[in-house]
């Protein structure tokens, strides 16, 4: 049996080395690039990813610890684009280059899964993992609450 | 006229595409200078009206966040009466055909504004005429909303699509008329960017994320000390990996956007290749420049600009006046040399086979591709095609193509197409930095508190020594900011110190209006102190007293963003203990900002708690997009205010990721309030002109609220 992860709910099998980052295992053998690399090293969370619902770096996660587990990008958040992070980020017209947004958005999913109504400090908190070298952070923390707001309302 | 038919077979041979409708071609006031000819003409943008309606921009111009994409289209759609919903834009390809495609300075808004309005409106016209015929009626009976023509007397409609046709066949009018501002739809409104759908559900491509069948991936080591050279490589272990496809020397070619000369490995995904080249064992020769120390350099540049430097510009007697000052002061700031760090790293894929070459980059300069592309290959410049894509930031590093040259000569070496990404750290270390730089000033007041006397000596390792090493000081093009300032001084003198480069020098969104804007606003605030006046009406006299009647439009726009600033911030209110405030003025790329910075200190720590921009950015297109760049401005302000600074030993640049070179984090993020100053200039750039006052308003508050004066920046140095 060869081994397999599931990722956006496909299974997919493992044929690479393990010891290989989730990163580069989605964005070069499954051509699933809107996960991006900025650092490598776990410093900027542009690379993240949810492995069974939890936030993490996937430049610093081997293949060998997603073997079995539920992984969702960027790609697989929601179906059409529709989550309400998704929406109030354009609402909020937060990316500029959009680089960065990606794992902004996985990170701020998983920040609003543990705490459904944060203060502003929260977010400053929990959105300091990420960095946007072209400054959207005004507009990310407005678009996390927004959502936060609208998730609550649902 | 910069506005011009075009043919459905010029349309095919320009962009490859099939079109019905009707084809319009704008270009730009510079690239009309440049080949003033019909045969010549090569618009930088299509606009496409289908049969079906839809709109299409076909955009030469790099993308890179500013959101260009967004605000020139509105400029066309207004005029257009298009629907909004019914208008898209594409990106072209890197060819001369789509006019000069350089982004940088923030020239695309200014150069496009009216060209792109009045291409919208003569369309317009056009549709309107074409109507007007189908219905037997006159044009002025008819009127066009939307995405439709409309008949008064009747009150029918005939949609875009159906007329494109005709439209398309009848002359071009002579002097389309434009709305006035009361009349924009778009235009000053806060639109949606058409790109942003794409990006959050990680669908845009960025140039990183560029995939083509049979596609291998390459990770490069660069030679660490500019100049240096590859001594030896052994690759026998890094050959035995699996998965390993090629080691490839990059050597240098004789261009200033050259690659620097590296290592590379090719294989079968980016991991791989990284791992392997870590295997690589590397000798490299240093060459000259490992005299290279970063610290102890700046502190040569300090001592050059205070000791006498060479003259560039001297206005009456600066010695005399000084002299005569009932008060001089003096003093000299320094900065550090800075990394544009885009989040995404430098990677380009090219494909070289014998008869073809394809890239595909992130970039701010397609055309600068062609070129060293064609110089490595030793082809013809129009043989090399460019594809370029969305950025992940750029900031003026991907105006550079040294990582193009790299994939060309990998994939030409390795025979298959290469996706080249850097590393993190490869792109930290081999830059082309905004410079390093001390200035010196001096001042002399009379007992009014105006200044009578003014020097100001300068020293910087400069662009131009990127393009001729023999430069080793500023020149007199360096000089173009202070000798245009607006305070306007009797005495005037201005000297440019030694200042040889050590590094590869290059332009970082606002460039040498950083380090110009620093030193001076906060030596204005130093002075003010001095002569006991309050900083903003200490400015305001400075201005008042600017009679130079070819400056007043500058001292005037000058004035009202300070004012706007001072009013909004809350200028002169009392502060708490260990709050204050500070202010800054500085013009470039034609607009005019203000910033007002609101801190708290505590010993050393900073917090930024409030900053109001003021803008003058003539005609305000989209006030959303110009508040983004203002927020992104305060972030890469306070970024290098704090803690970036790239450090050199020994030749080599010391700092390797985002923990050593660490940028602003979403906790010291300020709240920014931006302002517009309601002008009725024509709109001017917003990507740089926000960063250069951010630092000195920020080091005036520090002062402000705790007496501390910095005069070098970063004030919180990374220690690497
Ligand atoms: S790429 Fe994973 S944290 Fe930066
Ligand atoms: S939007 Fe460009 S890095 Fe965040």
């Amino acid at each position: 049996m060869s081994k397999t992860t599931n990722i956006n709910g496909k299974e997919i099998s493992i044929d690479v080395d393990e010891s290989m980052p989730l990163l580069w295992f989605l964005r070069d053998e499954l051509e699933l690039t809107g996960t991006k690399y900025g650092c490598g090293i776990g410093s900027c969370a542009a690379c993240t990813v949810h492995m069974n619902g939890q936030a993490i770096r996937s430049c610093l996660t081997p293949v060998s610890s997603v073997i079995g587990k539920k992984i969702t990008t960027i790609e697989g958040l929601s179906e059409d684009g529709s989550h309400p992070l998704q929406k109030a980020w354009l609402a909020n017209n937060v990316p500029q280059c959009g680089y960065c947004q990606a794992g902004q958005i996985m990170g701020a999913a998983d920040f609003l899964s543990k705490n459904p109504s944060p203060k502003e400090q929260d977010v400053e908190a929990a959105m300091s993992a990420h960095i946007c070298r072209c400054g959207t952070y005004q507009r990310i923390k407005k678009a996390v609450l927004d959502a936060a707001a609208e998730m609550q309302e649902a | 006229m910069n506005i011009h038919k075009v043919s459905r077979r010029e349309f095919l041979k320009a962009t490859g595409m099939t079109a019905g409708g009707m084809i319009m071609g704008v270009t730009l006031p510079v690239s009309l200078s440049a080949e003033d000819s019909e045969s010549a003409f090569h618009p930088d943008v299509f606009i496409h009206i289908g049969e079906n309606g839809d709109t299409t921009l076909y955009c030469g111009r790099a993308e890179m966040g500013q959101g260009i994409s967004t605000a020139l289209p509105a400029a066309v759609a207004d005029e257009l009466e298009a629907d909004w919903s019914r208008v898209s834009v594409l990106q072209g390809d890197g060819d001369k055909k789509y006019g000069s495609q350089a982004t940088g300075g923030s020239r695309s808004i200014n150069e496009f504004f009216f060209p792109m309005r009045t291409a919208g409106a003569a369309m317009r016209e056009m549709l309107v005429k074409a109507a007007a015929k189908s219905w037997g009626v006159s044009e002025s009976d008819c009127y066009a909303e939307l995405h439709y023509v409309h008949n008064k007397k009747n009150k029918k409609k005939i949609g875009y699509g159906e007329l494109a046709d005709e439209a398309g066949k009848l002359p071009l009018p002579k002097n389309p008329v434009l709305k006035t501002r009361e009349q924009f739809r778009y235009i000053r409104k806060p639109l949606a960017r058409h790109d942003q759908g794409e990006v959050v559900v990680g669908k845009r491509t960025y140039g990183i994320d560029t995939k083509i069948p049979g596609l291998k991936y390459a990770a490069i080591a660069h030679v660490p000390v500019f100049g240096g050279t590859l001594k030896s490589v052994d690759k026998t272990e890094a050959m035995k990996m699996k998965g390993v496809i090629d080691v490839v020397e990059v050597k240098p070619i004789k261009n200033p956007f050259s690659s620097v000369g590296g290592v590379a490995v090719v294989a079968d995904n980016t991991w791989v290749a990284q791992q392997a080249l870590k295997k690589l064992k590397i000798e490299w020769d240093p060459g000259a420049n490992k005299i290279h120390n970063s610290k102890e350099y700046l502190e040569q540049l300090v001592k050059n600009v205070e000791s006498p430097a060479e003259e560039i510009f001297k206005r009456g007697d600066v010695d005399k006046a000084l002299k005569a000052a009932e008060t001089t002061h003096s003093a000299s700031y320094t900065g550090g040399y800075l990394s544009h760090s885009p989040m995404e790293p430098n990677a380009s894929l090219a494909w070289v086979q014998d008869g073809s070459c394809e890239i595909w980059a992130a970039t701010q300069n397609p055309q600068e591709i062609q070129k060293v592309v064609a110089q490595f290959l030793g082809r013809k410049e129009e043989d090399i095609v460019v594809h370029s894509t969305a950025a992940g930031g750029a900031f003026g590093r991907k105006s550079k193509c040294d990582y193009v040259h790299e994939a060309a000569a990998i994939s030409k070496a390795a025979g298959v197409p290469v996706q080249l990404s850097w590393s993190r750290e490869e792109d930290t270390r081999t830059g082309f930095y905004h410079s390093i730089n001390a200035q010196h000033l001096e001042a002399g007041l009379d007992k009014d508190g105006n200044i009578n006397a003014w020097l100001q000596r300068v020293a910087f390792p400069s662009i131009g020594s990127t393009f001729n090493p023999s430069q080793d000081r500023p020149n007199a093009r360096d000089f173009r900011g202070p000798i245009a300032h607006p305070y306007g001084i009797a005495n005037l003198k201005l000297e440019s110190g030694h200042a040889p480069a050590h590094t590869r020098i290059g332009w970082y969104r606002a460039v040498y209006d950083i380090f110009y804007g620093f030193a001076v606003n906060v030596f204005t605030d130093e002075l003010a102190q001095k002569s006991g006046m309050d900083t903003v009406k200490f400015l305001n006299n400075i201005y008042d007293n600017n009679k130079d009647s070819e400056m007043s439009s500058v001292v005037n726009r000058c004035r009202g963003v300070l004012n706007l600033a001072a009013e909004k911030g809350g200028w002169g209110r009392t502060m708490q203990e260990n709050h204050g405030l500070g202010i800054a003025v500085h013009h470039s790329y034609r607009s005019f900002l203000a910033m007002l910075v609101h801190v708290e200190t505590n010993g050393d720590d900073v917090k930024v708690h409030r900053v109001d921009c003021a803008v003058d950015c003539g005609l305000v297109l989209n006030p959303d997009i110009a508040t983004a760049q203002m927020e992104g401005a305060v972030v890469m302000g306070l970024s290098l205010s704090l803690r970036e600074d790239i450090t050199f030993k020994d030749g080599a640049v010391v700092n390797s990721n985002y923990h050593d070179y660490p940028v602003l984090r979403h906790n010291e993020m300020p709240e920014v309030h931006v302002h517009f100053v309601d002008s009725p200039e024509s709109p001017t750039g917003l990507g740089e002109p926000g960063v250069p006052t951010f630092a000195p308003a920020l080091i005036n508050a520090i002062y402000a609220a705790s007496g501390k004066r910095h005069r070098s920046i970063p004030i919180k140095p990374m220690s690497v």
